[in-house]
């Protein structure tokens, strides 16, 4: 690593001019490269500088990329969920498809073959082609520093400031732990950046509307912003941010009256297709690729409707074929229709003793079973009574029917009694003895928005049994029942009759007299499938509640660095997710300098003081690149405050970035308003001997830290002096 | 009909007040002579009364009777000293003198001690008009509506001084409590089901008459708000309007419920705070510190109320700031006077709410001082500060902890439940394929039980009676925990635990002879050993016990276990020693006196109860702990009620709650707004948005529609009512409870002052922008029309709403063409 880094140069620079005049020479000629890197005029410095911290970058993300050689913390998901893409397994998950896919594909390109079970952290990779995944997400992850460069170059023209704040970005400790192995984070964090990159890029090219190098950068900020969303739904904030940054910059161009307003329109639209539409489009192809490619039933199968489960290779209602209009006498399944919803179920046993009537236990399940099966029949006719030549009779909407339980005979019933989990709720029993019961047994069909008389259709119609006497609605819902009910889902009588929990479909549909069809034609299409998987992602995400007394991470611990997360905690190769305290705190206090300085700025403004043109132009550009920095750190942090779902510490670092970028930013301000504040005789050695001190620092600070991303090995907690127990500098650290 | 001739009446009244406005203002110069001999007089009075000046509204007589108070209002706008319609509009007055006050001083160099009074005839009528309309049938129904429930509960409660916990402040059910009791309730009515007839003995007349008047004082703060916006008299007195014939409103502060207060002390704060604009030349002045010491006043009462109100209150904040930091723009203003006035306002502005806060819950506490319902929640040393509950069962034991003590340890915070232990073991093997030390079980139990007692014993004595001399434990001593019916020490080991594997297993300890060795020493840590000269109290010592082999603190997880626990709570050790849920406490005391084990075990399953004093608890230590707890204790939550609403069905009125319903006949109370205003008020949001949008759209293109004046007066309507509608109803999006429509009124408030203001800028756009006074004509006749459309919803909806007692039920049906969505709801509980 030891290379001629402008670090280095600064560094020497600092010593020579300090020490001694012998080398009056070399001095010069160091001092003149230093104030070509400070005034940032010459090319070949820029791509010197800029290609150092590539080098860096490189060297630090690539080194030990390999290890540990077993699985490392939710490596366990996407491990898994990448198999499944290359086996083309249909699954479920909370997140946008992108960035699974894109793990997929890294896996498929070199060489892995999707058998590995990635069943839970640790399990040793023996003989498993993962590398290849890992360097595919560590090099998006590495492009992070680079990106940074270009974006606070171009906000603020200042080398210096670039060279700053990409190093913050390079050397934080948390950053480079988590983009090395397989996780969605590199590639959230890699489109982030690119999006903001793009912007940034793309506000550059004002001066030459519609170049064709214009129109590079506003696609390019389109695709990014759709791998953002894509990736992960908090992508979601940079897409507000790049909205806001090209609305302000529309705002101006909208402004100034020279610019007639046809063009103004011409560059609102241009914009529109750019930002707006080409991302939906990606977003729509990405999970048309999704959906296309997992075609094979799974075990995420259970979260999607019948219809949608129809089409899904290996699933029981592949190619199957049942009437679609029901019958009398026919056996069914029923489905509750809320997402992840189970079956209507009932077994010989009785609710215990003190639970409401001693009568058969009715509950739903989640998996296929004899015991689901049920048979439709007339309120006031047994099945027995008809002959074999009478005319088939259909179910219609608003019929009054009695659901009979086939293998055990009895009649689906309920009755003023409180259900055994939700109080409030009616008890749901099976009742009477082969089918006879009594008028409890009732039940009205209702078809959400049907017509009157209309036929009850199999899987496409959603139906509500209202209970005919108390005028209660069949209801399943999320809660289990106790050890007594084999832990299944508790089925009550909801007097409110419009929940949405109250709603069921007909799956399997047994009818011999009526002809067969199959489900092709009621296959939902591609937007069909696309809202869908967007609805069970929303409830599953908002499913994402800390249970009662688990432990949660909050935001408010993670700008200080309260607490990491293990990623790692097999002997002999520890790995702890931890920001580099030494950056984290210090963007802190310089977040705060930052509010400080712009209310006084302000206030300033207010009280109509006025400064010298040269002074104000740089403040003024400084200030804006802050604003939009502070902006950006307050979309990707401040939202999280608002969420009652789960929350990791990682979720902090797309803020993170803005964050160390700023602080870059500001630090570089200081240090160049520095030296017209000191001495004269030591205005010169100011600077260099502040950048010195900062890059020392923070290398300093790697070194130590560097431990908790590259792996503790052989850590023996009764040695207290190695170098890990030293940096436990909070008590809320768990290494 | 009278409804709707009432209103015309008043329009012409409106406009006969106006003009009569503007002659009174033509006049002044032609009655100055004569009010200056007044003014003489007055002066001589003055000096009498130089005491009771602030009282206002007392012998002066009004300078110049106003000319508002025109023939056909006589009666209500009489505004002669000493009639008796002085009582109900005494607040009135009172503010109205202070402004009379400042704009006489701010004319010409005034009299020192001046005081005019001036009666606004429009607050007066607007007050009474909106006062009839609630107080009518006040007692009608006579049964529990709705939260009544619990406000009437809770008044009861303070009768009996019995303490309740609930998460919001005490202010609004204080006022009920009082007018309770000075109608002389007793608290003995059970509040028990909505729908329940009340007792005779139950004053429910005069507790519903307090959010009445509370809600009726409303009308005129909305009319004086208005026009201290720059709208005219008649934008004012259209919101009012609108707000007294909207029937959510009328339902709303009809019963004892907490909205009507809400909305008067939100608003009532806001109007000072937009008041002391008036004063911007005259700071310090008496007007000015009245202005902003009343504003305080009222949004802090506000926040005691609900702690939603904290909005208001914010607002309210955040509109001073808006006209401070145009103060820091005024050159003139010097920066040691903007640092003054800073400081003042930041004083006034925080020690008042907080002094209104803390007083609230000093009244609160003192009242409540016996042992209720509620008690679980808090903590022992809480409980036993109330009288009755556990303060008798704790009430003759001893205090400090020695060798021998027989104790309960509870867990402090959070959820309630006592170390425990039982006679089942922890299984061999988990499901996971996890080995445990398959020790004796120590859980966390949430009942009283025999098995929740330890015995304290000190490592190196033997005996488990209490020694003589005693031995008391102190802070940092090592002590032994044994469990009083097994006899097995408290001990923990390196052991995964059940469900939490990266914490140490807690167990009773079991000597299989095998490797495993007891590591049943732990270390007393009290936390506050100040309070105890550095003794273990019990009750009011908090402790962590700390294992001494490990250095970790014994932590309810607060995870269950499995069937195998009883799915009681889980108890383990964790290395993080200082967070909330390694506090225990000693709840239950006494001393061990027989050694004998069976003697000893029949002492711990006989329970004695000995009613004795209360413990006293500071009041600071107190609030505290009910601050804590309910700002941080989650109630359980009722989910899926049947009226609950989300908040985009509100901007619609989507739903509706039905408040109380005859157990005998089809009358009902149901909650809901006048369709009519409520979705003119949302098309009043959008369009102002819109709107806005066009205007700077166009303004950024250097076209200026608006005159300067009226583009700013546009921007304060958007300031004061857009951002107080969207303070009011954004933050709804995030609260995870179950939300009711009630829960709008606050913002749907402020969309009633947007609309009102709309009303007239489209006005003046006709008349002003497009210079259009025909077309302007029209657009009056077109508000008339829908004025009178929404009286007439107000008349239908009203059978439905209120007094119905009986209406057959062919009516009813007909009702149901006009309630949309809620008829489906409603007749299935007609039916039922």
């Amino acid at each position: 690593m030891a290379q001629d880094t402008p670090k280095k140069s600064k560094a020497g620079a600092n010593k020579s001019s300090t020490s001694s005049s012998s080398h009056l020479n070399v001095e010069l000629t160091i001092d003149k490269v230093f104030m070509k890197y400070r005034r940032s005029e010459s090319g070949p410095v820029w791509w010197g500088v800029f290609l150092a911290v590539c080098a860096l970058t490189a060297a630090t993300r690539f080194y030990n990329v390999g290890e540990p050689k077993h699985v490392v913390w939710d490596e366990t998901h996407f491990g898994k969920f990448g198999s499944w893409y290359i086996n083309r397994t249909f699954f479920f998950d909370v997140h946008p498809p992108l960035g699974k896919m894109l793990i997929g594909a890294f896996g498929y390109m070199t060489g892995y073959d999707g058998t590995f079970p990635f069943v839970k952290p640790g399990d040793s990779y023996d003989g498993v082609h993962y590398l290849g995944m890992r360097v595919c997400c560590t090099t998006l992850g590495a492009c992070l520093v680079p990106f940074a460069f270009i974006i606070v170059w171009q906000m603020t023209q200042s080398l210096p400031a670039a060279t700053l704040a990409s190093s913050l970005i390079l050397f934080d400790v948390g950053l480079l732990t988590l983009t090395q192995y397989i996780l969605l984070d590199p590639i959230l964090l890699f489109f982030i950046m690119g999006s903001v990159l793009g912007a940034v890029m793309f506000h550059a090219q004002k001066h030459r509307p519609f170049h064709p190098v214009w129109w590079g950068w506003l696609v390019f900020t389109g695709f990014m912003l759709s791998g953002s969303v894509s990736t992960k739904f908090v992508g979601l904030f940079v897409v507000l941010y790049v909205g806001l940054h090209t609305i302000a910059s529309l705002w101006e161009l909208y402004g100034d009256l020279s610019n007639p307003l046809s063009l103004v329109g011409k560059h609102f639209l241009a914009r529109a297709v750019g930002l707006i539409l080409l991302p939906v489009i990606l977003y729509c192809v990405y999970f048309y690729i999704h959906l296309t490619i997992l075609c094979k039933s799974g075990n995420g199968d259970g979260f999607y409707s019948s219809a949608f489960q129809s089409q899904l290779e290996g699933n029981s209602l592949y190619n199957a074929s049942m009437p679609f209009e029901l019958a009398y006498g026919a056996e069914v399944t029923l489905k509750n229709a809320r997402t992840g919803g189970g079956y209507l179920h009932s077994h010989i046993h009785l609710y215990p003793e003190g639970v409401g009537a001693r009568q058969q236990q009715i509950t739903t399940y989640s998996h296929k079973d004899f015991n689901n099966k049920w048979l439709v029949k007339k309120w006031n006719e047994e099945p027995g009574d008809w002959e074999d030549d009478d005319p088939t009779e259909l179910v219609k909407n608003g019929d009054l029917i009695r659901l009979e339980h086939v293998p055990t005979g009895r009649n689906l019933h309920s009755h003023r009694e409180p259900s055994p989990v939700t109080r409030r709720h009616h008890q749901i029993t099976g009742y009477g003895e082969n089918g006879e019961g009594d008028v409890n047994d009732v039940w009205r069909v209702e078809v959400v928005g049907g017509e009157e008389e209309e036929v009850v259709k199999t899987v496409i119609h959603k139906l509500r049994f209202v209970h005919y006497l108390v005028g209660c609605a069949l209801m399943s819902h999320n809660k289990q029942l106790p050890k007594w009910g084999y832990e299944q889902m508790e089925v009550t009588c909801n007097p409110n009759v419009h929940d949405p929990n109250n709603l069921w479909n007909i799956e399997d549909n047994v009818f011999p007299n009526l002809p067969n069809s199959s489900f092709e034609i009621y296959a939902p299409n591609f937007l069909e499938k696309f809202l869908e998987s967007h609805t069970v992602m929303f409830q599953g995400n908002s499913g994402l509640k800390p249970k009662e007394g688990e432990i949660t991470s909050q935001p408010w611990q993670w700008p200080i660095n309260f607490k990491g997360q293990w990623f790692s905690a097999i002997d002999g190769f520890k790995v702890y997710l931890l920001g580099n305290p030494i950056i984290w705190w210090g963007n802190l206090v310089v977040l705060a300098a930052f509010v400080f300085v712009y209310v006084y700025q302000a206030y300033r403004r207010q009280r109509g003081v006025s400064d010298d043109r040269q002074t104000k132009e740089r403040r003024e550009r400084t200030m804006s690149a802050c604003g939009w920095l502070v902006l950006a750190w307050a979309l990707h942090y401040l939202p999280f405050y608002a969420m009652g779902r789960i929350l990791y510490f990682h979720h902090y670092f797309p803020a993170l970035l803005f964050s160390s970028m700023l602080t870059g930013v500001i630090i570089d301000y200081l240090l160049e308003s520095l030296p017209s504040l000191v001495p004269q005789y030591l205005a010169s050695s100011v600077y260099p001997a502040l950048t010195g001190l900062f890059y020392s620092t923070l290398i300093y600070s790697f070194y130590l830290f560097a431990p908790l991303a590259y792996g503790m090995h052989n850590l023996d907690p009764t040695f207290e002096n190695s170098t890990v127990h030293q940096i436990r500098w909070l008590d809320s650290w768990e290494f | 009909m009278d409804a709707a001739a009432g209103v015309r009446n008043r329009k012409n009244k409106v406009a006969s007040q106006k003009t009569d406005k503007k002659q009174h203002g033509e006049k002044e110069t032609e009655e100055h002579s004569d009010t200056l001999i007044k003014k003489s007089i007055e002066q001589l009075k003055h000096l009498d009364e130089k005491i009771n000046r602030d009282s206002g509204d007392g012998e002066s007589a009004p300078d110049t009777p106003p000319p508002e108070t025109a023939p056909d209002d006589a009666s209500t706008a009489s505004t002669d000293s000493s009639t008796p319609k002085k009582d109900t509009s005494s607040p009135k007055p009172q503010k109205k003198s202070k402004m009379g006050a400042s704009t006489a001083m701010a004319k010409a160099p005034p009299p020192p001690l001046e005081l005019s009074l001036r009666l606004d005839g429009m607050s007066i009528t607007l007050f009474l008009l909106s006062f009839v309309t609630r107080v009518w049938k006040l007692d009608n129904p006579k049964g529990i509506v709705f939260d009544e429930l619990h406000y009437g509960k809770y008044a009861g409660l303070y009768m009996q001084n019995t303490f309740f916990f609930d998460s919001q402040p005490p202010l609004g059910k204080q006022l009920i409590a009082l007018a309770a009791y000075l109608a002389g309730f007793d608290g003995s009515f059970k509040f028990d089901r909505i729908g329940t007839p009340y007792d005779p003995l139950v004053p429910v007349s005069a507790m519903r008459v307090v959010p009445a008047f509370f809600g009726s004082l409303l009308m005129p703060t909305i009319y004086n708000i208005m026009v201290e916006l720059g709208l005219s008299h008649y934008a004012g007195a259209l919101a009012a309007f609108l707000a007294i014939f909207d029937n959510a409103m009328l339902a709303q502060s009809r019963y004892i419920l907490m909205e009507g207060i809400l909305m008067f002390f939100g608003l009532f704060g806001l109007l000072c705070i937009l008041k002391l604009r008036r004063f911007y030349h005259q700071p310090y002045s008496l007007p000015w510190f009245c202005c902003l010491i009343v504003g305080a006043i009222s949004l802090g009462a506000c926040v005691c109320v609900r702690y939603f109100g904290i909005f208001t209150l914010l607002l309210g904040v955040g509109i001073m700031a808006r006209d401070f930091w145009e103060m820091v723009g005024d050159r003139k203003v010097t920066e040691r006077q903007l640092f003054g006035h800073f400081l003042t306002r930041a004083a006034i502005f925080t020690i008042i709410p907080i002094t209104i806060y803390i007083s609230t819950f000093y009244v609160h506490l003192s009242l409540l001082y016996k042992a209720g319902p509620n008690d679980n929640i808090m903590t022992s040393a809480f409980q036993a500060s109330l009288e009755g509950g556990l303060a008798s069962i704790i009430s003759n034991q001893p205090v400090t902890v020695v060798h021998g003590s027989q104790v309960t340890l509870r867990h402090t915070h959070g959820r309630t439940c006592w170390l425990h232990s039982h006679d089942a073991l922890y299984p061999v093997k988990y499901q996971d394929g996890r080995g445990s030390s398959h020790q004796q079980q120590v859980t966390c139990y949430s009942y009283k039980d025999v098995n929740n007692w330890w015995i304290v014993k000190k490592p190196d004595i033997e005996e488990l009676v209490v020694t003589e001399p005693q031995e008391p434990i102190k802070n940092g001593d090592i002590i032994q925990l044994v469990h009083g019916l097994t006899s097995r020490a408290l001990n923990a080991h390196d052991v995964a635990a059940a469900v939490s594997p990266h914490n140490q297993e807690v167990a009773a300890y079991i000597d299989y002879n095998v490797s495993m060795p007891a590591q049943s020493d732990w270390r007393v840590e009290l936390l506050n050993p100040e309070h105890t000269d550095g003794y273990w109290h019990a009750v009011e010592s908090q402790v962590r016990l700390i294992h001494l082999n490990s250095s970790q603190a014994l932590k309810f997880s607060g995870r269950q276990l499995p069937d195998w626990g009883f799915r009681q709570h889980e108890i383990v050790t964790d290395k993080i020693i200082d967070q909330e849920d390694t506090i225990w406490n000693v709840e239950e005391h006494r001393y061990t006196r027989s050694d004998d084990k069976k003697e000893r075990e029949k002492e711990i399953l006989r329970s004695e109860m000995i009613p004795m004093e209360r413990k006293n608890l500071t009041f600071w230590s107190k609030l505290y702990e009910l601050q804590y707890k309910m700002l941080f204790n989650n109630q359980e939550n009722v989910a899926g009620h049947m009226y609950a609403s989300e908040p985009l069905d509100w901007l619609t009125l989507k739903r509706g709650v039905a408040y109380w319903i005859s157990a005998n006949s089809n009358a009902q109370v149901h909650f809901i707004g006048n369709i009519v205003i409520w979705l003119s008020g949302t098309l009043a949001l959008v369009s102002y948005a819109g709107l806005f949008i066009v205007y700077l759209l166009r303004r950024q293109r250097a076209c200026y529609d608006l005159s300067e004046g009226a583009w700013n007066k546009f921007c304060t309507i958007g300031e004061v009512f857009g951002i107080g509608f969207a303070v009011h109803y954004f933050p709804y999006f995030l609260v995870d409870r179950t939300l009711f429509l009630h829960h709008y009124m606050p913002a749907y408030l402020f969309k009633l002052c947007l609309l009102a203001a709309m009303v007239e800028h489209g006005h003046d756009l006709l008349a002003g922008y497009l210079k259009a006074p025909r077309l302007a004509k029209i657009y009056l006749g077109g508000v008339g029309v829908w004025l009178a459309s929404i009286l007439s919803k107000t008349k239908t909806l009203e059978q439905v709403r209120c007094w119905v007692l009986g209406p057959q039920p062919s009516q009813v049906i007909e009702q149901e063409a006009v309630l949309r969505h809620e008829t489906r709801l409603i007749s299935h509980h007609l039916l039922v």
